[in-house]
């Protein structure tokens, strides 16, 4: 393999997970207990719920789409835990609950697909649209922040692990071996076709509607699921809480390699990419910043990491264009 | 597997554009038809009624003497009908594989994908073009990766490996070279043996003498003759092709000669211009000059065309009137008085949504100063609607309202109502109906009597030969030969279009 | 399916007026009562003001095409607020610096939403998205949480209170700024290559705009129009918090889309604008006056939203 094949910025896979060893080395050398089970255990569960979202998004993006209202379904579920479970919730109803709000986030994805796949509408400002529907749902279930979970769940959350390893691996591990078993079916490879080319996709027969509508639904199961999350991590509810997630969830996405014109990447990307966002907030939180200067640090640092494939493609053409003045092409 | 399939009487229409008014069609198992026509008479239109891929306003579809009725490609490619598409459904992203058996990928128990078998027979299948590509080709290779003749020989995979009844090949040979050509036509009438229909869409008569057995042609989107091939030859093919005579008479033009030209000005001269698909031209272009390019398509033509008028980077030099000129974007050449009215009218010449009026005025708001002076915009759209006998509801009225002929007047008008001196032009009459033509090529000889300077690409070899002083016939990004005077001949350009080298008179 | 003959901006016109005449059958309406009709109709017509300049820059955007977008307009708003509250610090002499200045900043924060879009690739919502973060983040990073200054009196004195015939100063104001925007869309060149990027951009620079530059003047501009949004919005609240522009956003889009601009790019009006500006400030005005919680309030806005790109928002199918 010549050297040019493995040009970092042609590759964007590759650059991320340099970027991930980067950052796990900095925050290594700044947190030198990073690896034990406990900061490894506590890291995760706070990286989780971003993961999660990620990873619904990356379908989303992958199939040529984009869900601006994985926030705000974050925050449906978070509301409908808060308030239905209780402080004092008994763990059978738990279960039920848990289990339905799975279903709220699939018909929330349901909705978006309605308007995308099937109406089709623009995703940026559907999604946007119902975004504030959703997010008004959500408000609708619980007005103020308040109620929450039993502290035994919260426990749980924390401590469950198998093995050494906290729960957080297993159930990125579960959704790792269900993307592989997507991957590894028709299903796969109409969701890259679609993203990829959906007009030569619709041509050679691929369901282009019904794939696009799956992916909004995955989406919203995802969503769903990271709400559940962060419902664990925080114990309380509050209607605002998933707002905070979607443009990092985009971010990941894309600092994982997946372009979002969609069809290239895949959801490890996305994973990486969420990493590498938590691992820069701890790095921030190490750094010992004013903390009137977090927001903003974290916001730059987002923008900044949406920017890197720019960067990079900008570099590369550069580097045509001389070609091409250099007069062999 | 026998298959018959006839379309009765189609009617297709695109707003108020009439793509197909009245078209009908024949074709049974173990037979080659050829549909053929002009560029724009509906031949593509037409294979996509069948196929599915387009719902038609009118007219009947018989599949097998029953009734039948395509809602979408896949219910037609459940019946036994594939198509080859022209402008290639492969998703670029994807495998080789991948895209060959997209929606019928081998599948194991379980319903997980079977790699392994899917690999041997995508193997299997390429093994049919051996030897006719330069490089190996493997199956998990990437389709953005592939050259466009191999591009197009994946999507012919493609479409044969569903193993159909009828197997439409829309302008499938466009993109091949001559040897990948006779191969596809070895495997042509290999599938004819085994009963398969094969509907040949073309408008390489050559081509179509070699492998069909009936013809069909299409004019205007009207069937006007079918027939046994044996029965026709190529200019009775031709006639029915085209309505006027011949082109020629349609242009009247005193044609300066090779040494008349040699003493006008020179007002473009390019020297060993490089860019990406270009390797290296060099021409003059005179004062008053008609000069066409040819070739086939994708030659280099659009590049060479794009890099003089500043839209894309390039190498070597550029003299414009003399004077050295480097454009980095459209607006530059438009200071030094060039034009470009570009291939595809809808994706680069017009602005669909807008109305007549902004679409001739977009290059020249600035000289109506501020507040732009719409009275006198105004005017001027509307006088040169009236030179170019532009037929439209009004001059507010949306592009988009106009017939493809009546819109290309529009792109030209745009920039004739800047005056410039040197116009470049890709294609310009590509998809539109006669008369329109005919005014077009009216207005470019009365163009270069008034001392300006044409440049014109064109895939009709007729127009080119009909119009030019002077033809730069392209190959593979360079000029191949250069044809005037008594070299001007349609057989002398056939013969450079396809590569072939010969010395030429100048 | 037959074509609506109405154009956009009338029927967004023609909605407000209902949407105002069924406010009066309201328990707490106006009745009967024609002179608190009058009053509540000027009143209306003075709150829409503020979210109608805001969505001046979000027309532009939308109609530059590219899934052009503004999310940062909200978080642009409170900045310029702020900056002008604090510079003005009650003095009326400080009003022009303070213009300058909200001008500037805004004007700043679009042109690198502008240079984030064109260069480096970043789609507009993501793009903005991330810059109403960071401005929000220098908000932070500017007051510690809490702001002080006072606006001018000349400030209430031209926005909030009548100045002719019993007419807000806003209301003069927006009509004067209306009529300046027609001339910018459609009697500048800038107007017309804006609409012609928004179509077709490969088209544009084929007939020589220059792409790139319109891009970046157009987000300059719609940064800059927001940053006079936040002026006029301090100068009628006469106070300021940090999040005062938020409610601002997702109205200021919702308007665009009401007023009949197409959401893919290229076609639409400031009057369409100016229409739909009214019809959100009816319809946040309207809920308020049911007491609506905020989540409902939310929820009609989005599902409006929707409704309006559902009818003009279709994009074309897959088969011809």
């Amino acid at each position: 393999m010549s050297l040019r094949r493995l040009d970092l910025f042609r590759r964007p896979f590759f650059f991320s997970l340099l970027l991930l060893l980067l950052t796990i080395l900095v925050n290594f050398i700044l947190q030198p207990d990073l690896l034990t089970p406990s900061t490894l255990s506590g890291n995760m569960r706070v990286f989780l719920p971003l993961i999660l979202v990620a990873v619904g998004q990356s379908v989303v993006i992958l199939g040529g789409g984009i869900d601006i209202s994985v926030g705000a379904i974050v925050s449906i579920v978070n509301a409908l835990l808060a308030t239905q479970i209780g402080l004092q919730g008994d763990p059978g109803k738990a279960t039920l609950l848990i289990i339905a709000s799975m279903f709220v986030g699939m018909a929330a994805g349901a909705v978006n697909g309605f308007f995308v796949a099937i109406l089709r509408l623009q995703p940026i400002i559907t999604t946007y649209a119902t975004s504030f529907l959703f997010a008004g749902l959500a408000l609708f279930i619980l007005p103020t922040p308040g109620g929450g979970v039993p502290s035994g769940f919260t426990a749980f959350y924390r401590d469950a692990a198998l093995l050494g390893l906290p729960i957080a691996f297993y159930i990125i591990g579960l959704i790792l071996l269900g993307w592989y078993g997507l991957r590894q079916r028709r299903y796969g490879r109409y969701l890259y076709a679609v993203g990829g080319k959906a007009s030569a996709a619709y041509e050679t027969g691929v369901p282009v509607s019904a794939v696009q509508f799956s992916t909004y639904v995955i989406s919203g199961f995802m969503a769903a699921l990271g709400g559940v999350a962060i419902t664990f991590l925080t114990g309380s509810g509050n209607a605002q809480v998933g707002d905070s997630l979607t443009l990092p969830a985009i971010t990941a996405v894309v600092i994982g390699g997946t372009a979002l014109s969609g069809g290239t990447g895949g959801i490890g990307g996305a994973i990486i990419g969420a990493l590498i966002i938590g691992l820069l907030r701890n790095i921030i939180s190490f750094a010992h910043i004013d903390t009137w200067w977090q927001t903003f640090v974290n916001a730059a640092i987002i923008v900044l990491a949406l920017a890197i494939p720019g960067i990079l493609s900008l570099i590369r053409r550069s580097r045509e264009l001389r070609e091409t003045h250099r007069g062999r092409v | 597997m026998t298959i018959s399939l006839s379309a009765h009487n189609v009617v297709k229409r695109y707003g108020g554009v009439v793509a197909l008014s009245d078209a009908s069609l024949e074709v049974h198992s173990g037979e080659v038809l050829a549909l053929i026509g002009a560029n724009g008479s509906g031949k593509s239109t037409l294979s996509k009624v069948i196929n599915g891929v387009v719902a038609f306003d009118g007219g009947q579809l018989l599949l097998d003497d029953q009734p039948a009725h395509f809602p979408s490609p896949q219910a037609a490619k459940r019946r036994g009908i594939s198509t080859v598409f022209q402008e290639l459904s492969l998703v670029p992203q994807m495998t080789v594989a991948e895209n060959i058996w997209l929606t019928r990928e081998p599948r194991r128990q379980g319903g997980f994908l079977d790699h392994r078998r899917e690999y041997e027979e995508t193997e299997r299948l390429l093994a049919m073009f051996e030897g006719t590509v330069k490089s190996k080709l493997t199956p998990d290779m990437p389709v953005t990766a592939l050259s466009p003749d191999e591009k197009q020989i994946i999507e012919i995979l493609k479409a044969i490996s569903s193993d159909p009844r009828l197997l439409i090949l829309d302008e499938a040979t466009a993109s091949l070279d001559s040897r990948q050509v006779q191969r596809l036509f070895e495997l042509v009438t290999a599938w004819k043996q085994s009963g398969k229909a094969i509907v040949f869409v073309s408008h390489r008569m050559e081509e179509i003498f070699q492998v069909a057995d009936r013809y069909s042609v299409l004019r205007n989107g009207k069937t006007v003759g079918e027939g046994l091939i044996k029965d026709a030859t190529t200019k009775s093919l031709v006639d029915l092709m085209v309505q006027e005579a011949a082109v020629q008479n349609v242009v009247q033009r005193v044609r300066p000669s090779a040494a008349v030209l040699q003493e006008r000005k020179v007002t473009l001269e390019v020297k060993d211009l490089r860019a990406a698909a270009l390797h290296g031209v060099s021409f003059q272009l005179h004062e008053g000059e008609l000069l066409g390019l040819g070739g086939l398509k994708g030659q280099g033509q659009y590049p060479l065309l794009h890099a003089l008028f500043g839209d894309m980077a390039y190498s070597g030099t550029v003299l414009v009137n003399d004077a050295p000129a480097r454009f980095n974007h459209p607006r530059g050449a438009m200071r030094r008085g060039l034009a470009l009215v570009p291939g595809e009218r809808a994706r680069e010449g017009l602005l669909l949504i807008r109305s007549i009026l902004e679409n001739f005025q977009i290059p020249s708001w600035k000289e109506y100063g501020f507040p732009l002076r719409m009275g006198k915009a105004r005017k001027e759209a509307s006088d040169m609607a009236n030179v170019l006998t532009l037929k439209m509801p009004g001059i507010d009225a949306p592009v988009s309202s106009l017939s493809g002929g009546n819109a290309q007047k529009v792109v030209i008008g745009k920039w004739l109502l800047r005056n410039p001196h040197l116009l470049m032009l890709d294609d310009p009459t590509k998809g539109i109906d006669v008369s329109a033509k005919a005014d077009f090529y009216k207005l470019l000889a009365q163009l270069c009597d008034e001392g300006k300077s044409v440049l014109l690409y064109s895939s009709d070899d007729e127009e080119l030969i009909g119009l030019c002083d002077r033809i730069l016939v392209m190959h593979d990004g360079r000029i191949k030969s250069e044809l005037s005077g008594a070299s001007l001949t349609r057989a002398n350009l056939i013969a450079a279009s396809l590569g072939a080298s010969q010395e030429t008179a100048t | 399916m037959r074509r609506i003959s109405i154009s956009p901006p009338l029927a967004a016109v023609s909605l407000a007026v209902i949407l105002f005449l069924l406010s009066g059958l309201l328990p707490n309406g106006y009745g009967s009562n024609l002179d608190v009709a009058m009053a509540q109709a000027t009143n209306i017509l003075r709150l829409a003001v503020f979210l109608g300049v805001i969505a001046a820059g979000q027309t532009l955007v939308i109609a530059s095409g590219g899934e052009g977008i503004d999310l940062s307009a909200g978080a642009v708003v409170t900045l310029t607020a702020i900056v002008a509250y604090t510079i003005v610090n009650g003095q009326n002499e400080n009003v022009p610096l303070a213009l300058l200045a909200v001008v500037v900043v805004g004007a700043l924060v679009g042109l690198a939403n502008g240079i984030g879009i064109m260069f480096l690739r970043i789609s507009p919502l993501v793009m903005t998205l991330g810059m109403a973060g960071v401005v929000t983040g220098l908000i932070l990073v500017l007051t510690h949480g809490s702001v002080t200054g006072a606006i001018a009196p000349i400030m209430t004195q031209l926005i909030a209170r009548p100045v002719f015939l019993g007419i807000p100063g806003a209301i003069i104001i927006w009509v004067i700024f209306g009529a300046l925007m027609w001339l910018l869309l459609q009697r500048t060149t800038f107007g017309k290559n804006l609409f012609a990027i928004g179509t077709n951009r490969v088209t544009a620079r084929l007939s020589g705009v220059n792409v790139t530059g319109m891009v970046l003047g157009t987000y300059a501009l719609a940064g800059l129009l927001a940053g006079l949004g936040g002026f006029l919005v301090v100068g009628n609240t006469g106070v300021v918090h940090i999040r005062i522009g938020d409610p601002f956003l997702f109205p200021s889009i919702a308007a665009v889309a009401v007023g009949g601009t197409l959401l893919s790019g290229g076609k639409g009006s400031y009057f369409g604008t100016m229409a739909g500006a009214l019809v959100l400030t009816l319809i946040t005005s309207l809920l308020t006056t049911m007491q609506m919680p905020e989540s409902i309030r939310e929820m009609v806005l989005g599902a409006t939203l929707l409704i309006m790109i559902s009818i003009y928002g279709r994009e074309r199918g897959f088969r011809q």
